[in-house]
């Protein structure tokens, strides 16, 4: 695929502004017992990105799994500054939803979550450049490779 | 490609602003608009949050909250908390609480003087004691008294339990995590959406075990790896097992449920002829035929096994039991094939449970005899997760999935899973015994 810029549809489920660089993750995560609220590091042994840190990335991801502790590991790595500025999802995910709406009430933070269509997020890749507004519009801009 | 917000809005796809009118009754407004204190309006914005993000169309009462949120991963959950009381929140509904990170029965697991974390996990643990919940401290709540009933909408929050609660007691709750489960005790609404509802609750896809013979069926390995592989392969379908004994026993079910949310998302799974929303085939999936089986062999069975872990030349360093909560009948079982037999010096030897099933193993004076045979005793809280409970490191012996899927990632170790039997013969030998199943 040849540099390129696409405009992915996307539905708004916490509204907020973020641009910054993909980090696009092949699995699905926990994060409690998965992650590391810490230091933002995916710490699931059976995950292909083990080890990858998902600090200042717009994470996307297919959906959460597993433990009720997803929230509260959301809400504490963007309370400490280790996690995603921007979530974009491929499904409309509660858990990640609900994590991210505590954390922004609790510490005035503003991070967005969105979902977008499974198809799309295979079309991003980590690496690439994303922009999203206020209204959700989400833009994706490639590096050539 | 569409540049303007409205592009969603063409893929038919609505969002926060322009998505699906979710009615809410007097009360729900009084609750959002601040009217009943700033807690009350926080939970509601989140429960109306919640509602949203699953497209549901209206809120529903619920009876009962078993949360997760007592247990302590950052300072997140406290500053939670602490806002929640200090904003004068109070609980709609009965609400236990889930395992805590450390025990208040015994601060030794987890010394709360040797970290600041351990000390802001009691702290959470307490609050939520301020708050008004019933301190169960248990990952395993269906084994107390006082069962929410068949059909009742309820809010589940610890993977394996809301699997329990409704796969085996036909409780309907769908999994809310950390926070939204309070919000949803101190509101006493839920979104009205997937498996509160008749047709999220429908089977998609059969698992036959009949092939499995029965010797194996009958072991309590089985069922964990068989939660494992249902996991791994469901895919974010409801599964329906066929072929599981008669004789299968609750433990047998909690195993499945722990193991289904461990390696995979499986809020809700049908036995056929055992569950009570699985009467019969037809009833499991709701008079929708069965689109795809799959059928599990032994070769599936030792795959899984694999999965969870290898028996290395390592020495062996400990056993793990109780994930989730060990149950009385477990504790009857441990007793029995035990028998009066010492745990190997060398080993280090943990066991789970909850507060009320230690009381009961207390009274049969089996926590006694166990304790004696080296068996180390923990309520409130579990070992799967860092930090690592005293001498918890090395090659671990578990009889659990969850234990084995989690506790890799987490703690110093590397685990190995063996069947209850074989957890107490190799406790007791000092090393890895094996049946024939096991090594076969």
């Amino acid at each position: 695929m040849n540099s390129g810029h696409i405009d992915v549809p996307a539905s708004v489920l916490i509204p907020g502004q973020a641009q910054g660089v993909a980090l696009v993750l092949e699995d699905t995560l926990s994060f409690w017992g998965g992650f590391n609220p810490a230091n933002g590091e995916i710490i699931d042994v059976h995950h292909p990105q083990y080890r990858q840190r998902v600090g200042g990335k717009i994470l996307c991801i297919p959906r959460s799994r597993g433990s009720a502790g997803t929230p509260g590991g959301i809400a504490e790595t963007l309370r400490n500054g280790s996690g995603p500025i921007a979530f974009l999802l491929g499904e409309r995910d509660v858990n990640i939803g609900v994590g991210v709406l505590v954390a922004n009430r609790l510490y005035d933070l503003i991070i967005p979550a969105l979902e977008i269509s499974p198809a799309d997020m295979a079309r991003i890749h980590s690496g690439d450049r994303v922009v999203i507004d206020q209204t959700g519009k989400v833009s994706v801009h490639s590096p050539a490779r | 490609m569409q540049h303007d917000a409205s592009a969603a809005h063409v893929r038919g796809v609505d969002s926060l602003m322009d998505g699906i009118a979710l009615q809410l009754n007097r009360l729900d407004r009084d609750r959002l608009d601040g009217r009943l204190g700033e807690a009350m309006r926080f939970a509601m914005e989140a429960i109306v949050t919640a509602a949203r993000i699953d497209r549901a169309d209206s809120l529903i009462d619920i009876g009962f909250a078993h949360i997760d949120a007592c247990f302590y991963n950052g300072r997140a959950h406290l500053d939670f908390v602490n806002y929640m009381l200090e904003h004068g929140a109070t609980l709609a509904v009965p609400t236990w609480t889930n395992t805590g990170l450390v025990s208040l029965k015994d601060l030794s697991v987890r010394d709360p003087l040797a970290s600041p974390e351990m000390d802001e996990a009691r702290q959470l643990m307490q609050a939520y004691v301020r708050l008004g919940c019933n301190p169960v401290w248990t990952c395993a709540p269906y084994q107390l008294p006082g069962r929410p009933g068949l059909g009742e909408h309820i809010v589940g929050s610890e993977s394996n339990a809301v699997s329990f609660y409704n796969s085996v007691i036909g409780a309907r709750t769908n999994k809310y995590g950390d926070f939204l489960d309070v919000c949803a005790a101190i509101t006493g609404r839920v979104p009205y959406s997937k498996l509160h509802r008749d047709e999220a609750r429908a089977a998609q896809l059969m698992f036959d075990v009949s092939a499995i013979p029965k010797s194996i069926r009958d072991n309590d390995l089985f069922y964990h790896l068989l939660g494992h592989v249902i996991g791994r392969r469901s895919d974010g379908r409801v599964p329906a097992i066929v072929g599981l004994p008669d004789a299968c026993h609750e433990d047998d079910l909690k195993a499945i449920s722990a193991a289904g949310s461990s390696s995979g998302s499986v809020p809700l799974f049908h036995a056929i002829g055992i569950t009570p929303e699985a009467a019969t085939v037809e009833a499991a999936f709701r008079g929708k035929p069965v689109q795809e089986t799959i059928e599990i062999g032994i070769d599936d069975l030792q795959k899984a096994r694999n999965e969870l872990g290898e028996n290395t030349d390592r020495p062996l360093a400990g056993i793990a039991l109780g994930t989730p909560h060990f149950s009385y009948t477990e504790f009857q079982r441990l007793v029995e094939l035990l028998d009066g037999r010492s745990i190997d010096r060398r080993l280090i030897c943990y066991l789970t449970t909850s507060r009320h099933v230690f009381l009961l193993a207390l009274e049969r004076g089996w926590i006694e005899s166990l304790e004696q045979s080296g068996i180390r005793i923990i309520t409130d809280t579990c070992t799967y997760f860092s930090p690592a409970v005293n001498g918890l490191q090395g090659k671990i012996m578990t009889n659990s999935a969850k234990w084995a899927y989690y506790a890799p990632g987490m703690l110093p170790v590397e685990v190995l899973i063996g069947s209850l039997s074989e957890c107490v013969e190799s406790a007791v030998n000092g090393e890895v015994v094996l049946d024939d199943w096991g090594s076969a």
